[in-house]
């Protein structure tokens, strides 16, 4: 039998949870499960004296009406490995926002988490908790390495829409730190490189500042709420592609690969406006490569950026209306906001010069067809370069970024850092090569793509809003925004609601028997009378509205069946 | 020219004669001496090389020159010999006797008469059988041309149809069909004909240019510097100009000549032979022969010019004695063995296309590319694949060649792109030869011979559909040094008519169906049209390397009749070997077997390169909409696999580059040990292809028999074993799954419960429970 663990997403109900460093009160229940089956149950009842009043904490984060900055959201990232001596509990935060947060709330936030943590790994070593539901709040934690702790609290305010599924939310704070180790490498690297935590700091500050920017809408940070439920955060969107389109993309890939130096193998990976068409590498390194590109690099970006900086976040397109209008006045507001603090560790963005690569309007298109960026110029020390450096993931290596676009066509190229001995001028000597050898091919294979591509609708199923998500490759392919506006509150509600069980079940699923996957598929009528509707077969999720569905359940069942048969293959098949 | 020559040869391995020379003769030669000879005669629509002594007429056949080619003979009476030709079908042998007269006499009964000229004022200057569907003999004379039928009842020629113009000589060849006559002071005026099984179609009056060597002084056009080709199915015509020391190319099409190109040449005296559609251009005097290929736009020469080269020369003359002794006609032979050496002899007449006659020592050779000096003297290496793949006659080496060389360029990492081009070649090639109904997967021809050849080449020409050369001649003029068309003046009369009950069946344009009679019918030579007009009617069996249908109808029709030629039987065994394929072109069965996986072999350790190798054969491919072989796809994946490219190996399954099959699948199961994903990709790609029991079978592997049975009664799977679920069940131990997988064939299988199975497993389950209440 395995050891018993706590249920991952302990869920603890209670009127109130009010915190103090290690002191906490729980009125509640833990259950501890252990192979599926119920273990224990255990009712703890904590000193509830001495405790912060959550409600207070809130208006000591005084968000004043100067700040631009969202009530209700907090997001900090702490190292349980620091300060663990009384008065130096300071140390252990890397970063928090808002940064205007007086330190006792930060502390107590952080304090909360800590015991939450400590507490709920005596069940489950491995894994410790994931959230924490409060009455008006929600803690999501995540463990981006180990002790390095990111916490995400945020309101619960059903007028105001903040309904959240606890998944998408996780996948926020997953996606800011693979993006962060790409390009920085990681939280425990930089701490070791300079253990006073300075330069981590700088970074993370500077980088998820850059990050929360796409998520601002006038003064919110507006975070994936329920009606993002037929989208999936951490995963790529693919062009379907016909098959002689296809070869001659990896007849340009072959192309592309030998027109580097050197024995050991560069990768790229290849999108069509902001849909991946083609990589080289594995599915997490493909996956953050295509966030960035998505972000900073595409053609819609670069001409937002130059344009008017009307950025619209892909995820985000029906509630991001006013986003440009009041970036473009204010800059980043987040930047001036915390420059003009001096407590905060924004003080050390003097010290070090650190490369933003999420900052915006920062890349352009030069004249040879090659993105060009100051990002990296300003920088200094060993990996000093003005060409953009990545780190992979899988093999560890750091790699050269280079960028060509040819209209729609973005070509991300990455080139071991080892293998360019003399490195600018390689790069620009591989450049030219690549404009050489390659500059006819890329001419076709964009044409071919243009001609092939069916628009913004063009994986539209009428009758359907659906997403489809294969979690094994982290790809997903989903109704278009602009379709998925049309369904109703109720239905997103419900489906929103559907989705969290089933990521629940999931989890479930995964801690009895890792390799095994349950098949699942759940229809729901909602209060609306739509069909809400899950399936899960071998990794592959299907989720789904159905509207204007018939009245029975083998209607929405066959309807679903059609979807999967038909609809699925034929999209691969095109 | 010569970047790499000895690049492809070392590594390829093959026999290369050291690029010293491109073309080469064989020894031994066909020798033809015969005592009292008057003379060597070709006649080129039946490819015979006549001999004629003061009453007989003995006959080569030309297709072949075995040694043991014993000469028929035949009687013709006394008299003299200006020009000597079988009819088509062989049974009348026609003999200019003087330049008035034309005696025509049966083979079998030997009866005779003579044809005449009507007036004074004219004289014969050659006469040659035609397949033309009005007329069987036509005569050249200086005042124009009589179309005659010939009528063995009425012992006589019937006259058709005059055409009335000043002819100061002529040029024909059967193979084309075409007859130039020469007129004007300078004889550059041409009027031309050509007489085809289609019909007679007369050509627009053109001149051919001449350079003026001093102002007063105009040269004069001669016969012997006029050659018509045939090339591709398209018909040329090359002309000499001595002072410009340039060879003319004219192109003739169905209303006009157009002048193409011209070669420069290096020598006073110039002859052409026609090997396998390129043309070689013998330099005499400087004794290179420069090749030249047509086809394209290009007419820059194959290669630099470069020396004949004569093949197995005996070093003792003793060697080649035991031929003679078969031969009566061959005693000579040791004697003549000295001269065989030489040569560019002043005895040489070059006879189109192939052939090279010693009139002095009468003996004939047949002129022969080498193919693989050809192939290592360029790096070039499209183009020498283009040129490999567009030969005929030598096809199969031509194909080993192409293979070797393409292989050679993978082994040798030859940059992609190179590969890739070379490739694209191929399959082009290939692609053609398919449009034009040309077996390419060693279909037997007919026990067709390599060499251009009389009624054999027929067939040859019904296989080889796109550039049919179906009957290679020389205009039938005597081969006596020096004199061409002159007739003497000498006449006889004598009527021997001669009655043979069959009239030449000439062909119209349906000589496919019709033309069974003569083997050497076919018309496949034919002028295309230079405008639009390409289509009309006329052009009914209208080929050249373009066209089509016809063409492949009537190959499919002919290569159904037994091959004509009596002769296949004494053919060299290996060249019948060789000739088991119609055409060069590469089908992507062979690409898989003799370039794919042989070099897979050998160059375990780089599969990226060969991955992005096959990646470049399927971009080919598939623009081509040609399918390439399975197994091609299954040594992707595995090569896929093993550089640990599984992203890719993704995408090119769910791009379809790799054609969904079974194969694949299994192999994505194989590779997939390592990799869950693309094992995923295996069983998702047994399931999209419906093969519900393969499936399920893994499912249950896999440990989702519950999955499975869903799945199985889903789409109606009968054919899995009860006790394969059960186990399965039983092995994870739990009760419930168990008893649901006794229930679910309890209720859908009849009679499950009677079987051990159901008692057994019941049993088993209900000590599970028991135990579990204990």
């Amino acid at each position: 039998m395995q050891n018993p663990r706590v249920h991952r997403k302990t869920t603890i109900a209670c009127d109130s949870v009010r915190t103090r460093r290690y002191l906490f009160i729980f009125v509640g229940e833990i259950s501890i499960w252990s192979g599926g089956s119920l273990v224990r149950s255990t009712q703890l009842i904590l000193n509830p004296s001495n405790l912060n009043h959550l409600g207070t904490e809130q208006s000591m984060m005084g968000l004043s009406s100067t700040t631009p900055v969202s009530e209700g959201v907090q997001f900090c990232i702490f190292d349980l490995r620091r300060g663990q001596h009384e008065g130096q509990e300071l140390d252990k935060i890397l970063f928090f926002f808002p940064a205007d947060c007086p330190f006792s709330t930060q502390l107590s936030v952080i304090g909360l988490s800590e015991g939450l943590i400590t507490f709920t790994r005596i069940f489950s070593p491995e894994a410790a908790c994931e959230v924490i539901e409060a009455e008006k709040h929600s803690h999501i934690f995540y463990q981006a390495e180990p002790d390095i702790w990111m916490v995400m609290v945020v309101d619960k305010n059903k007028e105001a829409e903040a309904i959240w599924r606890i998944d998408a939310l996780q996948k926020v704070l997953k996606e800011v730190h693979s993006l962060f180790v790409t390009f920085h490498g990681s939280v425990r690297a930089l701490l070791e490189k300079e253990p006073g935590g300075g330069l981590v700091r700088t970074h993370l500050y500077s980088f998820i500042t850059d990050y929360l920017t796409d998520f601002l809408a006038g003064k919110k940070l507006q975070l994936p709420s329920f009606r993002d439920c037929l989208k999936e955060r951490g995963t790529v969107q693919m062009l379907t592609v016909g098959r002689e389109a296809a070869i001659d993309v990896e007849s340009l890939v072959r192309v592309l690969e030998s027109s580097c130096p050197g024995s050991t193998p560069c990768n790229s990976v290849i999108l069509f406006q902001d849909l991946l068409v083609s990589t080289t590498l594995p599915p997490d390194d493909t996956l953050n490569l295509f966030t960035y590109a998505v972000l900073r690099l595409t053609p819609r970006v670069l001409h937002s950026a130059t344009n008017s900086w009307s950025y619209l976040r892909k995820g985000n397109t029906s509630s991001h209306v006013a986003t440009g209008s009041i970036l473009a006045n204010v800059g980043s507001p987040l930047e001036d906001f915390y420059a003009s603090r001096d407590t905060s560790p924004v003080g050390h963005v003097q010290r070090y010069h650190v490369p933003r690569p999420l900052q915006r309007g920062k890349w352009s298109k030069g004249k040879d067809g090659f993105l060009v960026t100051d990002i990296w110029s300003a920088e200094v020390g060993s990996l000093s370069s003005a060409t953009a450096t990545v780190l992979l993931q899988q093999t560890e290596e750091r790699m050269y970024l280079c960028v060509y676009q040819h209209k729609n066509l973005t070509i991300i190229l990455l080139i071991p850092y080892s293998s360019m001995i003399n490195g600018e001028e390689g790069l620009s000597i591989m450049k030219q090569q690549i404009l050489e050898n390659a500059a006819v091919k890329i001419m076709k294979v964009e044409e071919k793509l243009t001609r092939g591509w069916g628009g913004e609708n063009a994986y539209h199923v009428s009758g359907y809003r659906y997403l489809l998500f294969d979690s094994d490759r982290s790809v997903s392919r989903a109704s278009p925004p602009g379709k998925v506006t049309t369904v109703t509150k109720d239905s997103l509600l419900a489906l929103s609601k559907l989705r969290e069980e089933v990521d629940l079940e999931k989890l479930r699923t995964k801690r009895d028997d890792p390799s095994h996957e349950n098949d699942l598929e759940i229809c729901i009528r909602a209060k609306n009378n739509a069909w809400v509707i899950a399936r899960i077969t071998r990794g592959k999720e299907l989720y789904m509205v159905l509207e204007k569905a018939n009245e029975t359940l083998l209607y929405a069942s066959d309807a679903v069946d059609k979807f999967s048969n038909r609809i699925i293959p034929r999209a691969k098949e095109q | 020219m010569f970047g790499k020559p000895s690049r492809v040869q070392s590594s390829v391995g093959l026999s290369g004669s050291g690029a010293l020379s491109h073309v080469y003769i064989q020894h031994p030669p066909l020798r033809c001496s015969i005592s009292g000879s008057r003379g060597l005669y070709y006649d080129d629509a039946n490819k015979l090389l006549l001999s004629p002594t003061t009453d007989q007429v003995f006959a080569w056949k030309t297709n072949q020159l075995a040694q043991q080619n014993t000469p028929t003979s035949d009687s013709i009476g006394e008299g003299p010999v200006l020009s000597i030709r079988y009819s088509l079908e062989g049974k009348v042998i026609g003999i200019q006797r003087s330049n008035s007269e034309i005696q025509f006499r049966n083979r079998e009964t030997g009866e005779a008469f003579i044809q005449r000229c009507r007036s004074e004022s004219e004289s014969i200057l050659g006469f040659f059988w035609t397949d033309c569907p009005t007329c069987d003999v036509i005569l050249i004379k200086t005042s124009g041309l009589d179309l005659f039928s010939y009528e063995p009842e009425l012992k006589a020629l019937r006259l058709v149809e005059t055409k009335k113009l000043n002819v100061s000589w002529y040029v024909y060849t059967h193979e084309s069909r075409m007859i130039l006559l020469a007129s004007g002071m300078q004889c550059k005026s041409f009027t031309a004909f050509q007489f085809s099984s289609g019909g007679i179609i007369r050509l627009p009056r053109f001149e051919m240019a001449m350079a003026k060597a001093e102002a007063n002084q105009k040269p004069v056009l001669a016969a012997e510097d006029v050659h018509i080709i045939t090339i591709y199915g398209r018909i040329y015509c090359l002309q000499v100009d001595r002072v410009a020391m340039l060879l003319h190319f004219h192109r003739f099409y169905r209303d006009a000549v157009v002048q193409q190109g011209s070669f420069p040449i290096y020598s006073s005296k110039i002859a052409v032979n026609v090997v396998d559609n390129v043309i070689l251009v013998h330099q005499v005097d400087a004794k290179v022969v420069i090749l030249y290929d047509i086809f394209s736009d290009s007419h820059a020469p194959i290669s630099a010019p470069l020396p004949l080269l004569l093949r197995g020369l005996p070093r003792s003359n003793v060697s080649s004695s035991r031929f003679s002794s078969k031969d009566a006609v061959q005693m000579e032979t040791n004697e003549m063995s000295d001269h065989e050496g030489i040569v560019y002899g002043d005895g040489w007449t070059f006879l189109i296309p192939d052939l090279i006659c010693d009139a002095t020592h009468g003996t004939l050779w047949r002129i022969h590319l080498d193919l693989e000096a050809i192939a290592a003297s360029s790096s070039e290496v499209s183009s020498v694949l283009e040129f490999l793949q567009r030969r005929k006659l030598e096809s199969n080496k031509a194909k080993q060649l192409c293979l070797a060389i393409t292989r050679t360029l993978i082994l040798e990492r030859q940059p992609v792109p190179v590969v890739s081009s070379a490739i694209d070649t191929l399959v082009t090639s290939y692609l053609h030869s398919v449009k034009m109904g040309i077996s390419v997967q060693g279909r037997p021809m007919g026990g067709e011979k390599t060499s251009t050849s009389g009624n054999q080449h027929v067939d040859d020409s019904r296989t080889l559909a796109d550039v049919q050369t179906s009957s290679m001649e020389t205009d039938g003029n005597s081969i006596k040094h020096g004199s061409t068309s002159r007739v003497e003046n000498e006449s006889r009369q004598s009527v021997s008519g001669d009655v043979e009950n069959e009239s030449i069946d000439v062909t119209t344009g349906s000589t496919v169906n019709k033309s069974s009679i003569c083997s050497d019918i076919e018309e496949n030579v034919n002028l295309e049209s230079l405008g639009t007009s390409s289509r009309e009617p006329l052009a009914k069996n209208q080929t050249g390397a373009e066209t089509s249908g016809a063409e492949i109808e009537q190959s499919s029709l002919q290569s159904q009749r037994p091959g004509t030629g009596g002769n296949q039987s004494d053919s060299d065994v290996s060249e019948q070997r060789e000739s088991q394929v119609a055409s060069a072109a590469i089908s992507p069965d062979e690409m898989y077997r003799f370039i794919f996986a042989p070099v897979e072999e050998e160059m375990a350790g780089d599969p990226a390169y060969l991955v992005a190798i096959i990646v470049e054969y399927f971009r080919s491919a598939a623009s081509e909409k040609l399918k390439v072989h399975p197994n091609l796809n299954v040594m992707t994946i595995q090569l896929l696999a093993r550089s640990e490219r599984f992203a890719e190996l993704w995408l090119f399954v769910l791009n379809k580059i790799v054609e969904p099959s079974k194969e694949v699948a299994l192999q994505l199961l194989e590779c997939g040990r390592q990799n869950f994903q693309t094992r995923k990709l295996g069983t998702d790609m047994l399931r999209q292809l419906s093969l519900h029991h393969d499936y399920v079978v893994l499912l249950v592997q896999d440990g989702y028999y519950l999955e499975a049975l869903r799945y199985a009664r889903k789409n109606k799977v009968h054919t899995i074993r009860p006790s394969l679920f059960l186990e399965a069940a039983f092995a994870s131990s739990n009760s419930q799954h168990l008893a649901a997988v006794l229930r679910f064939f309890s209720d859908s299988i009849p009679g499950f419960k009677n079987t051990s199975d159901y008692s057994m497993y019941r049993r088993i389950l209900n000590g599970m429970s028991s135990s579990a209440a204990a």
